[in-house]
């Protein structure tokens, strides 16, 4: 039994957002001349030529950039249902809730003292 | 309003195809870029069928954690590891397949009898709804409020772990000989050949300054 409400509005948003990858790619596929020139299946980048393939080693800087993500994404869970409760908890779980924050805050701390936060 | 029971039945199946032919793509596609964006498909498929099971905040965590996280993660890691390159074919290729299929299929078994001797205690209660993450909320203050705060100490050590790891400062000198390392740290950057059009900025940009 489906008792969520207001979730007809999403899948009427989904069947429409399917649609516009769709229509914008048949319109282009209807209007676009059908020339086979070889420089049209370059890939696109920022209107340079692209040196090289494609397939290449990428920085272990960015790993760092991801993972310091990951942490607060996880803390943006946590803090979701403290936050949509917020106004019937009280002053107690706003301090327990600046505790959690203040531990990650230490863990932000760390890796900017680091220097994951840069790109040297 | 709530959603209609075809409108549900509908959307179960379009999800499970969804999930299926995503998950076969995960496995089967030779290109593991393209595994790894399929897998987000997979995880996109599960978050929709936590919302038909009345669990919006289980949806919400599903994307935030593994479609935002998770899966941003695998990405990186294939793209910081992978290197296309030529393998010399095995002589005797075809007793992976054979051997994966076998395990394939008692797995298959094995989880299919499971599903088909439990007796699911089908739960009569009418779910949360939409006061689900408000009753998540309060429960995590009150009687769940040391698991919250221990779970913001397992961050912090997951994140301090994850930067000496990152950094290599304790792993010994056999392991992180400069050699082998180097490619790995190197940006693959391209040769700059924009110096004129660059400088032709630069000044331009200077004239404005100075008007």
């Amino acid at each position: 039994m489906f008792v969520l409400s207001g979730y007809e509005y999403l899948l009427g948003f989904l069947l429409i957002c399917s649609l516009v990858p769709l229509l914008a790619l048949s319109a282009s596929k209807l209007l676009r001349p059908s020339g086979r020139n070889p420089e049209r299946i370059i890939t696109y980048e920022s209107g340079m030529e692209p040196i090289g393939g494609a397939w290449i080693q990428f920085n272990i800087r960015y790993y760092m950039f991801a993972l310091v993500f990951v942490v607060f994404d996880v803390e943006t869970v946590f803090l979701y249902p403290w936050a949509v409760a917020f106004s019937s908890l009280g002053l107690l779980a706003f301090i327990e809730a600046l505790i959690f924050i203040a531990i990650l805050v230490i863990a932000l701390v760390y890796a900017w003292r680091k220097g994951a936060l840069e790109w040297s | 309003m709530n959603l209609a029971e075809g409108v549900q039945i509908v959307s179960f199946g379009i999800l499970a195809v969804m999930m299926i032919g995503t998950a076969l793509g995960v496995v089967l596609l030779p290109n593991i870029v393209y595994s790894a964006f399929l897998l987000g498909g997979v995880f996109i498929s599960i978050a929709g069928m936590y919302l038909l099971l009345n669990a919006d905040f289980v949806a919400a965590a599903q994307v935030l954690i593994y479609i935002g996280a998770v899966n941003v993660l695998i990405l990186f890691a294939i793209m910081l590891v992978n290197k296309r390159e030529d393998f010399a074919p095995l002589r005797n290729a075809w007793v992976r397949p054979v051997f994966t299929g076998l395990v394939s299929v008692g797995l298959f078994a094995l989880l299919g009898t499971m599903v088909l001797v439990t007796p699911w205690a089908l739960s009569t209660q009418v779910s949360a709804g939409d006061s689900a993450i408000f009753l998540i909320g309060q429960h995590f203050f009150t009687d769940f409020l040391l698991p919250f705060e221990l779970a913001s100490i397992l961050l912090l050590m997951a994140m301090v772990g994850a930067i000496i790891l990152a950094r290599r400062e304790f792993l010994p000198d056999q392991v992180m000989s400069p050699t082998k390392q180097q490619p790995i740290l190197t940006l693959p950057e391209r040769p700059r050949e924009l110096v004129s059009v660059s400088s032709d900025k630069s000044s331009n940009l200077d004239d404005g300054r100075r008007g």
